[in-house]
């Protein structure tokens, strides 16, 4: 049983398309990032997911349950770090916590979670003071009330410095660790790619890619592009590179002094060798690999991607 | 405003329609979890208020009691000679709360859900187990819950005051008005709740409240006025059917309501002799809607109706 399911939603407000027949599914125990520009549909996906508000058409599954249906069940095993929300200006953050832990029938220590999202030093300071990182910390810890099973997290990121943003991806492993299913959206592929099992990329509502991190990376790029510097090109010594198995495409820069630009899968020493071989002499090389930024914009951007 | 689902499933979504149709109705994510109200209303009371509103109230209660009491022993002479100065003040203090409550019931009710719901901290309600319904009730309990208990400090604490100054104090009279006020106080925070459910705009929500002040405290009353310059002027038939209609619509008035219920657990406001025999003489009888049983049922409809409209309602936006 997946820990979520989306079939075919469609969200339209009047005439505007929010989401169009998107479908994916977030299997159980592993950690989903759910990524896109601002505006690709992420938070009305979330919105749908959370019975916020209501498909056009199509069919939301969590935890194996209707999502309209069956919502307050579904909250009851969720963790929700909601976007666009506001905390309450006069309650602490103790207070806050109390409303969470009695909403959810359970009996963690305000303190305790305080101390994991580093905000135990505000505890009894009201949350009209405090900064949106503060606000998302407190959220954070919020959305670990009672070891949900699912955690929905909505640009966790948000206001947070880089600190804040490595302790939350801490822990959102430390939740996947206790068997928690993670599902997080954000606009930088950045702050998912060192957490996230696999990746769902979302443009104008449609899923356009959903992989594994590395398998996203293989879908773009023909590997490691290897740029050689050297004193002088040689026809032969540039065929006997084409030639090698693992070298896709060669080009060659007229610059001074001149440069070879080859995509290699394998050993990168062969294509060294080769050239080596036919008297040519290397004078440096760098190797390049395709970020997953630059995947992400490849498909959010809707550029053509040099895919095998 | 939020479009309506249910009927947004269009027809050319045969397999998948039941996502979007299952929502209302019965199902468990609509249904009313008591410890989930609970919550939301003992959040929604500690949070919604500055503390010094809520003092503010209890003085204000305080004060028009004690005030009130204070001009019945300087001029009211005759009203203590014959020993029915509780009776007074009650009359006295409704005609004042009757205008009064229901004002700081619109204030106090006006952001209940917009405000929540503009500002998106509604999210963090419903992120959590909480049904829209269980929300709505929550929030109508502790908006409640403010004005009442503030009516219940200010009343205890002038009660000894009004011993003291009028000598004479009946327990009855007094208590009534105060359990009067609690249920007149809870038919007008139903209705600012509801209206402020309608909409996530915090200024539609407070030309809401407005709307609602005008028509109880302007529109009844011309309403009236006008039927009966209407009736007069032989545009409407002079009768039976005409005048019960307006007595009719003119007892519907949650104010009139509140006013003519005090009769129900005080001496005060009884209909007197005279106009019964009038009434009988038009109509053979009293009327159901002139008698003050009537008049707690059209309170308890007041609180009723507004917020089980907004209950049916608010299941069935997107936030």
């Amino acid at each position: 049983m997946p820990a979520l399911r989306v079939d075919d939603l469609t969200k339209s407000y009047g005439q505007t398309l929010a989401l169009d027949d998107l479908s994916f599914e977030v299997r159980e125990g592993e950690v989903f990032g759910f990524l896109g520009p601002n505006g690709a549909g992420k938070s009305t996906t979330i919105n749908v997911v959370l019975d916020f508000i209501r498909p056009t058409a199509g069919r939301v599954e969590v935890l194996g349950r209707n999502a309209q249906a069956h919502s307050r069940d579904i909250r009851s095993r969720t963790g929700v770090l909601p976007e666009g929300y506001r905390t309450y200006d006069r309650l602490t953050a103790r207070q806050h916590l109390e409303f969470a832990i009695e909403s959810k029938g359970a009996d963690d220590d305000p303190e305790a979670l305080l101390e994991r999202v580093d905000l135990a030093d505000a505890i009894d300071k009201k949350a009209g003071g405090y900064s949106k990182g503060m606000a998302q910390r407190l959220m954070l810890a919020m959305a670990l009330v009672g070891e949900p099973d699912l955690l929905i997290l909505d640009e966790p990121s948000t206001g947070l410095d880089p600190n804040g943003a490595r302790e939350m991806r801490e822990i959102v492993r430390e939740e996947n660790a206790r068997g928690a299913t993670v599902f997080f959206s954000s606009h930088s592929m950045e702050q998912v790619e060192a957490v996230c099992d696999r990746v769902g990329i979302l443009r104008n509502g449609e899923m356009v890619a959903v992989d594994s991190v590395e398998g996203l990376r293989d879908s773009v790029s023909g590997g490691t592009t290897l740029r050689i510097t050297v004193d002088r090109i040689d026809d032969e010594a540039v065929q006997s590179v084409r030639a090698l198995s693992d070298v896709s495409t060669v080009t060659i820069g007229s610059e001074q002094p001149p440069t070879i630009t080859a995509q290699v899968e394998g050993s990168k020493t062969a294509v060294l060798t080769a050239l080596e071989d036919h008297g040519v002499d290397v004078r440096d090389f760098s190797t390049e690999e395709a970020s997953l930024e630059d995947v992400f914009q490849s498909y959010t951007t809707g550029t053509e991607v040099h895919a095998r | 405003m939020s479009t309506d689902v249910g009927s947004g499933a269009g027809p050319d979504t045969t397999a998948t329609d039941a996502g979007a149709g299952a929502t209302a109705g019965g199902s468990p994510s609509s249904s009313i979890n008591p410890a989930s109200v609970r919550a939301v209303a003992k959040k929604d009371f500690r949070d919604s208020i500055r503390s010094w509103v809520f003092w503010g109230l209890s003085v204000f209660f305080f004060t028009l009691l004690v005030a009130t009491t204070g001009v019945i022993s300087y001029f009211g002479e005759d009203i203590a000679a014959q020993g029915e100065t509780t009776e007074a003040l009650v009359a006295m203090v409704n005609g004042i709360t009757r205008l009064v409550i229901p004002l700081i019931a619109l204030i106090l009710g006006w952001k209940a859900i917009a405000g929540e719901r503009e500002s998106g901290s509604i999210k963090v309600l419903l992120s959590l187990p909480h049904s829209r319904k269980d929300v709505l009730l929550g929030k109508l309990i502790g908006r409640a819950a403010v004005l009442s208990v503030s009516l219940i400090v200010g009343f205890v604490l002038a009660a000894l005051v009004v011993v003291a100054l009028l000598g004479s104090f009946d327990i009855v009279d007094y208590g009534g008005l105060l359990v009067m006020s609690i249920i007149y106080g809870l038919a007008y925070t139903s209705i600012a709740v509801a209206v402020s459910s309608l909409t996530r705009s915090t200024t539609v929500a407070g030309a809401g409240m407005i709307g609602i002040f005008v028509l109880f405290y302007i529109l009844w009353d011309t309403m009236l006025v006008a039927f009966m310059t209407l009736m007069n002027m032989g545009y409407l038939p002079e009768g039976e059917t005409t005048a019960q209609v307006m007595l009719f619509f003119n007892s519907l008035d949650p104010g009139m309501a509140y006013q003519n219920v005090l009769s129900l657990v005080t001496s005060v406001g009884d209909l007197d002799g005279q106009t019964v025999m009038m009434l009988e003489n038009m109509f053979g009888s009293v009327p159901f809607y002139l008698q003050d049983w009537f008049a707690f049922v059209i309170l308890l409809a007041w609180i009723v109706v507004p917020i089980a409209i907004a209950l049916f309602r608010f299941d069935r936006v997107d936030l």
